[in-house]
């Protein structure tokens, strides 16, 4: 058994920069994705219809098309219109826009979930738009944003192991790569759930923790 | 339809960087007549050398065909191939960037002129001719049957006299009860969805052989001498080839070219070294007079 584990350990070197890259891509992903979600989701609730019909269309095509597709798509039927993206950049893109169509329909949602009569009072009291965004809407949206959002968050890492496909080497794709050496599938497979389990698990808790704190905002 | 585009891909990939570059359209037009005028023919072999180096599209997760050692270093036998078309490209071995791909990817990558050739354990079959053109072969692989020493039957002859009572694990398949039942008529069979769970079922003692690669079954032998053990039956045959594009003669022949030289002419070292390290098995002898390539 120390056998076995000496040898799990001794792979940790390789799945390191794996690790990196995962980690990378989803912060990418995630802070991308949030700050023109959020903008999106806004245009949505309020925009102009030549804003909302484009978004909606674009958010309802994303989120109906399996991530898998939409990283195929843009890394090999794009050089056909003469943009030959390399890997990275192909499948960030595709990340990004997919996980913004997300993005963009839960900050909808969150906003439209407040009731008419905040921005009501909010006009009542001589506030612009933009100061009735600022100080009444979106911060009570956040409430209602943070658990949905989360949720896609630890999506967006476990989605990030779809790099593979492209040949970057993710945390994913240096376990294949430890076990297409060795042979012994199932301690590096373990080892990577494990992984993969530790970075969602700290997610969810801090995500626990930032909903505890926004709750004091209401009523 | 597919042969329109594999007709585009080589040029395409010149072009593009160009038209990148190029801010203006009259810009690019002049960019592009010069870029003709130098690399006609527009054929992958010009591209290449103009680059300086070799883009392969390969694996990284399948030893000893292309795998990372012990320093995460790319190698096997596929490498290896790689490295002996970029010696013949420009008497240096190390010029090559590989493009790790997953098999489905093959002749995607290579159709949209992302990679100049794949070298990729890529097994020559009439309908992937129709996509892409390959190579003469540089291995044929086999199908043996690996055992394991603490197992109940270790050779070949054992499996067959154990009849319906050997289990044997397979890789997911078509053809894989008939695969096995070519080796063992009468034995069981356990499919499984991964040549590494086939051998995986064979460790934890649900099979008694797995049919496998032959050189798969070589490789683990090699390394692991106590715990696995090759039954002494090799059979099923299918070539291994570069594939590059169609309608790039040159490039094709220049490739064709550096492999009879390194495989039977008077550059062979690099490929015996690499037999040696990956197949464990010495390079056949060459010999003078008549041409058996």
């Amino acid at each position: 058994m120390s056998g076995a584990f000496a040898f799990v350990v001794g792979t940790i070197p390789f799945l390191w920069q794996g690790l990196l890259m995962t980690l990378y891509v989803s912060a990418i992903v995630v802070v991308l994705s949030v700050v023109v979600g959020v903008v999106f989701g806004v245009l949505l609730a309020y925009g102009p219809w030549w804003a909302r019909w484009p978004l909606r269309a674009y958010s309802d095509i994303l989120r109906g098309t399996p991530l898998l597709v939409v990283i195929f798509t843009i890394y090999y039927l794009l050089p056909f219109a003469g943009l030959n993206l390399q890997p990275l950049p192909a499948v960030l893109l595709a990340l990004v826009m997919f996980k913004t169509a997300h993005v963009s329909e839960i900050a909808r949602g969150a906003i439209q979930s407040i009731p008419q009569g905040q921005t009501d009072a909010a006009k009542a009291i001589g506030l612009t738009f933009f100061q009735r965004l600022a100080y009444v809407i979106l911060p009570q949206s956040v409430r209602r944003f943070l658990p949905p959002w989360i949720n896609s968050v630890t999506d967006a890492v476990k989605g990030s192991s779809l790099v593979s496909l492209v040949g970057i080497v993710d945390l994913m794709l240096a376990a294949q790569q430890v076990i297409g050496r060795t042979y012994e599938p199932l301690p590096i497979y373990l080892l990577a759930a494990a992984i993969y389990f530790v970075i969602n698990y700290s997610l969810s808790t801090l995500s626990r923790r930032l909903e505890a704190r926004y709750a004091y905002i209401r009523e | 339809m597919t042969d329109r585009r594999n007709d585009e891909g080589a040029p395409r990939r010149s072009f593009l960087k160009l038209g990148a570059l190029a801010a203006g359209a009259a810009v690019a037009s002049t960019a592009a007549q010069k870029a003709a005028a130098q690399a006609a023919p527009a054929s992958t072999l010009r591209a290449a050398l103009d680059r300086g180096k070799l883009i392969v599209g390969t694996g990284s997760t399948n030893a000893p065909w292309h795998f990372e050692d012990e320093k995460g270093q790319l190698t096997g036998m596929d490498i290896a191939v790689a490295r002996i078309l970029a010696r013949g490209l420009f008497d240096d071995p190390n010029k090559v960037e590989f493009v790790r791909q997953e098999p489905a990817a093959r002749i995607p990558n290579l159709v949209t002129g992302k990679i100049d050739c794949v070298i990729q354990f890529m097994t020559v079959s009439p309908a992937r001719a129709q996509l892409v053109n390959f190579s003469r072969p540089y291995y044929i692989e086999g199908v043996a049957l690996l055992t394991s020493s603490k197992g109940k039957f270790k050779t070949h002859k054992e499996l067959l006299d154990a009849g319906a009572g050997a289990k044997a694990s397979v890789l997911q398949n078509v053809d894989a009860e008939k695969l096995v039942a070519k080796a063992l008529p009468k034995a069981q069979v356990m499919q499984l969805d991964t040549q590494a769970n086939a051998i995986q079922a064979l460790d934890s003692g649900r099979a008694d052989a797995a049919v496998i690669d032959l050189s798969t079954v070589g490789w683990l032998v090699k390394r692991n001498p106590d715990k696995y053990l090759d039954s002494g039956f090799h059979y099923e045959t299918q070539l291994y080839s570069i594939a590059v594009r169609q309608n790039d003669h040159d490039w094709l022949k220049f490739i064709d070219t550096t492999l009879n030289v390194n495989m039977h002419g008077h550059q062979t070292d690099l490929y015996d070294q690499a037999f040696r390290d990956f197949f464990a098995t010495e390079p056949p002898k060459r010999t003078p007079g008549f041409p058996n390539i």
